[in-house]
Formats: C-alpha cells, structure tokens, sequence
C-alpha cells in the first residue's frame, strides 16, 4: 500500500513539473507583450527598460526557466502585471468561491445523474430509459455558458425565482457576524448560525450549479447506465435473483459496488470539466472567483497570473485524481495488493 | 502487406453498409450537409446577405421572430436567421481543422513512439501526459489568449492541447501491430521503420481515428464557442455561435431569439457528429 502511495506520490510530482514547464513555454514562446502591459500606456524608454529588467525578460529563456522552477518550489508566483497585487494573494481570494461552486455542483450532479443512471439501467429499453439517455445526450451537446443564459432567462426574467448573478445580497451580509473564516461562503454562515446569509448563498448559488451540473449529467448518466447493465448481466446479479430477491434489492445491497470504479474514474473527469466550466460559468453569473480572474488575467495578457492560475488549477486537477486513484484502493481491495 | 490493405478497405465497407441502417446516424449526416452547403450558399439566397459583413440597420433592430425575420434580428438590426446560418461555416472550419492538424501532428509522434525504444517511447508518454493533465479547455484558452484572439488561432490552440489523445491512439496501434509476426518477419528481413509504419501501422489505425475524430469534432466546435465567448476567438464582423451569443448578452432577457437560435444549432450540430462517432464505434465493436 505505501509503495502504492509513494509511486503515486512522485508520478504526481512529476505531471505539475512537466505541467508548468509546459506552461512557461507555452506563454513565453508564443509572442505577446508584457513589458507594455507593466508600464501602462505611453512609456518612456528608460521606463520599458527598467520593466524589462524588473520582470527578468532581458535574460536568456534558459536562466528565465531556471530562475522560474526556483520561485516554483518556494512557492513565489510573482507579481500580477493587472493588478500589481502578489498573484499568491489574488488567487488565495479567489479560490474558495471558485471550490464552494465547483463541489456544490458535483454533489448535485452526483446526486441528481447516479440515481437516474441506476433507473435507467433497471428500466433498460423502455420509453423512460429512452428519455433520460436524450436528456443524457443532449447533456453532452450543450454549450454550458448558452444553458447559463437561458437559465437566467427563464428563472430570473420569467419567474423571477432566482436572482440574476452574484455570491450574495450585500444587504444579506452587512449584519452578518462570522466567527469561522475558511472562505467557504456557506460553510460559514452555517457554522456561524447567520441562516440569513446562508440561505441567501443557497439562493445564488442553485442558479450557476445547476448549469454546471447540467454539463456533465450526460457523463454520468451514461457511465452508470452502462456499469449497471454490465453488472445485471453477471452470473451473480442472476443468482441473487433466482433466490427471490428483486432488482431493486439486489442492486442496493450488492451490485450498486460494481459501478463505483467506474463512477469515480468518471468522478475525476467530471472534476476537470467543470474547473473548464468556471471559466464560461463565473463570467456569466459574475462569481467573484478563479475562472473570472483567469479570464481578465488572459486578455490582458498577465502572464504571472496566468502560470499562477494554470498551476494552481491543474495541481488541483491532479491532487484530486490521485485522490480518486487512492479511492479506488478502498473499494477494490484487488487494485491494492 | 496486400492482405492487410484489403482487409483494412473492407473493414471501411463494413462501418458504411452498417452506417446507413441507423436513422438517426442518417438524420445527422443529412443534417451536416445541409448546414454546410446552407452555409456556404447563404450569402447568395438570402435576401440580408449583407447582414454577414456587418450591415447595420438600426431601423430594425430588435425585432422578434416573424416572417421576413424567422428568427428575429439583433441590436444591430441584422436578421439572426442568416447570420446564424453562417455562422455554421466557421464552426465547421473549426471542427475540421482541429480534428485535420490534431491528427496531422499527433499520429507521425505517436507512431514513431510505438515503434522507438523505451528511452525515447518514454520521453514523449511523459510528454503527453503532461498536455493531457491540464483541466479541458484550460490550455487552449491560454494558448489562443497568447496568441491573440482569432478563428484560426483558435483552431491552432484547440489543435495543440488536444493532438496528445491522437498521439496516444497512434501509439497504441503502434505497439499492437509491431509486435505480431508478420511485421517481426519483416523487420527480421530488413524493413525499415519508416516501412514498417507506412504499410502496417498506418492501414490498421484508420479507423480507431476516424472515430476518435469524429467525437473530437463535436467537443472542438463547443470548445471554440466557449472560447469565441471568452472574446478570444472568431471578431466582429465575422460570425460565429459563441461570438453571437455573447454579442447579445446585454440584451438577451428582453430579446431571447438573439441567444437561443445560436444555441440550439452548436446543439443539433455537436449532437450530430457524436452519433456519427457513437455509430462508427458501436460498428467497430460489433464486427469484432
């Protein structure tokens, strides 16, 4: 189990190394300008020079990489060019609404896709499986930042159910008295007992997780769908039948297990997709967190924060598969050894 | 090596006679057609044609669907029908163009990867896995950003963060093929590597591509809206699904045609090309 752990451990290491460099390659080979975007309009050339030096472009690419992989592992992402703010502040402010969005909307799109799976496979070719795999598939089709706006559309400009976008009210949080500060909105407020403020937060949020939700539903579907059926045409699945039991008993005391490896490896691409999803999903419903942050750090061209934002999300990416591979050890101990 | 080529084109004649029992795999590809050429033609039937170019008639704008207008017009008082028509040319470029230059760059490195040593097979893996470990739509969005914001870098970022998958399938095919007997026999008698990828490996990897291209080109076109949305790709006055969406975001809780229309074409169009994928996969998995 350790040299399982530790061989993860180091391909783990090995993936952010290559990530970033190709990352750093990737921004500097690629012409843009960065110098300009440091000393605003209409520089002096003395000015562009001192820019030059400040933000090490004079050096040779070699001692730029070396001199990067070096504040890498001390953890110094620099200086953002936009906002001249240290990159490791704008992001440790930005991340956690960007996590509360992100696992909110994979516990709804679990709780919401696994079940209808399950039913799908249980009812397999009949008008209802029929329909929840369109729904699946049209899932997979769908522009998520085109589904955000027509959610607006339909539950703020006709039923005027939800708000239109934003984390909270201000007037919600004016009062509002916290005494734990993870940066977790709603964790928060409920620790904290301000139901105001939390249901006010469940109130915005329902809008941008569903639309999130709603992009990989499609995905989860299908996989569950197609482990289950798998698994009811196994010798056991026939037994347990042949001894009385039911589908649905069988399928909730034992052969659910067998879609969870599944599930989870799906878990993991889930994850990845709906990091992608903040980008078009926070910009929408203006969600003060990474993926708007992304957004205008690239189009102005702010390449701290842009090798800042790629590490940190990627680094998320891959400590979350390394956890699902972990995972998988718990719920098949063969993967073990 | 004769057998091998015949065995591969009847291989092909399979997937097709399969292909068109489907109907909805029949529905898809009629409804490709018809966007391509509608698209193409559009400028020469339609009566707003200058609407492409980026007329302007605020006289009309904002007009909900009716009959001179099916499906209303912008803030600009162009006529949305004819412009979102269009608009399916340069999506349709995208999915071909990603699919054409990710196979273009992917398949040599991963063949060569197949049939290299483990030193330089090794290498590269480590590579790809690199490309492959960013979040989807992370890469080409910083790609295109550094670049600058157009359709054809667009098509450029997409192309470079995704050939890894190609270069994994190529490798794969690779690694099969190489090590059964008769390729051994041919390398034994003096093939050359070169040889060996283009009448063995390169035959046999046709259709593992062909599906992986035709899913990868639904994922490009929404990939490429995404990104047109962003403002990174395709610039006014051309058209686009993404750049018409998000042209109509100031307006589009009064005015939701400007929205919709767009979206259910990137919908019916992504749709398409995974059903044709799904169909060429399910063909493939059947005969074996």
């Amino acid at each position: 189990m350790y040299r399982y752990l530790l061989n993860k451990l180091t391909q783990m290491v090995l993936i952010v190394f290559v990530v970033s460099s190709i990352t750093f390659f990737v921004i500097r080979l690629f012409p843009g300008d960065p110098v300009h975007l440091w000393v605003g309009g209409h520089p002096t050339e003395e000015q562009i020079e001192r820019a030059t030096k400040e933000l090490g472009l004079n050096k040779s690419m070699y001692i730029q990489y070396i001199s990067f992989l070096k504040n890498l592992v001390s953890l110094d992402l620099g200086v953002s060019i936009r906002t001249k703010q240290p990159v490791k502040l704008e992001l440790a402010n930005r991340f956690f609404a960007t996590f509360e969005l992100v696992f909110f909307s994979m516990i709804l799109a679990f709780i919401i896709g696994f079940p209808l799976g399950l039913l799908a496979a249980l009812k397999s070719n009949t008008l209802l499986d029929t329909f929840i795999r369109g729904i699946g598939y049209i899932g997979l089709a769908i522009p998520i930042f085109w589904l955000g706006m027509m959610m607006q559309l339909l539950f703020f400009g006709t039923l005027q159910w939800f708000p239109l976008q934003g984390r909270y009210a201000g007037v919600s949080s004016l009062d509002a008295q916290l005494i734990y500060t993870t940066g977790f909105l709603l964790f928060d407020s409920l620790l904290s007992g301000e139901w105001r403020l939390f249901f006010d937060g469940i109130w915005h949020i329902i809008l941008p997780a569903s639309t999130m939700a709603f992009g990989v539903l499609g995905i989860i579907l299908r996989t569950t769908r197609s482990a289950m059926v798998d698994s009811m045409n196994e010798p056991f699945f026939q037994t347990y039948i042949s001894y009385g039991f039911n589908n649905v008993e069988t399928i909730r005391c034992s052969a659910y297990k067998n879609t969870l490896i599944p599930v989870s490896t799906i878990a993991g691409l889930t994850f990845g997709l709906m990091l992608g999803g903040t980008f078009l999903v926070e910009s929408i419903f203006d969600w003060p967190g990474l993926g708007q942050f992304s957004v205008l750090s690239i189009l102005t061209n702010d390449f701290p924060a842009i090798i800042g934002v790629t590490i940190l999300y990627t680094i998320t990416y891959v400590i979350v598969n390394f956890s699902i591979d972990i995972f998988y050890g718990f719920v098949d101990p063969r993967i073990k050894k | 090596m004769d057998l091998l080529i015949q065995e591969s084109k009847s291989d092909m004649k399979y997937i097709f006679q399969n292909h068109f029992l489907s109907k909805a795999s029949q529905a898809a590809l009629l409804f490709l057609f018809a966007l391509l050429f509608s698209s193409i033609a559009i400028p020469f039937i339609s009566s707003y044609e200058q609407d492409i170019y980026g007329a302007v008639h605020f006289e009309i704008a904002g007009r909900s669907p009716s009959l001179s207008h099916w499906f209303g017009t912008d803030s600009a008082g162009r006529d949305v029908f004819t412009i979102t028509i269009r608009a399916g040319y340069s999506s349709l470029k995208v999915a071909f163009g990603v699919v054409f230059f990710s196979v273009l760059i992917g398949v040599p490195i991963g063949m060569l990867s197949g049939v290299s040593g483990k030193k330089i097979d090794g290498i590269i893996m480590r590579i790809t896995d690199g490309f492959l470990a960013f979040p989807p739509l992370l890469l080409p969005l910083a790609i295109t950003a550094v670049l600058g914001p157009s359709l054809n870098n667009i098509i450029f970022g997409i192309s470079i963060s995704w050939f890894p998958w190609y270069v994994r399938i190529a490798r794969s095919q690779a690694l099969v093929i190489s090590s059964l007997d008769y390729v051994s026999i041919s390398k034994s008698m003096g093939a050359s590597k070169l040889h060996i990828i283009k009448n063995h490996i390169l035959p046999n990897s046709i259709n593992p591509l062909l599906i992986q291209g035709s899913i990868d080109a639904g994922y490009a076109i929404l990939t490429a809206a995404g990104l047109s949305f962003l403002g990174l790709g395709a610039q006014h006055p051309e058209v686009e699904w993404g750049l018409l969406i998000t042209q109509s975001r100031a307006q589009f809780i009064n005015q939701w045609w400007e929205v919709f229309f767009p979206g259910v074409f990137i919908i019916l169009t992504v749709c398409s090309f995974n059903i044709l994928g799904d169909e060429l996969r399910n063909s493939t998995i059947k005969k074996s």
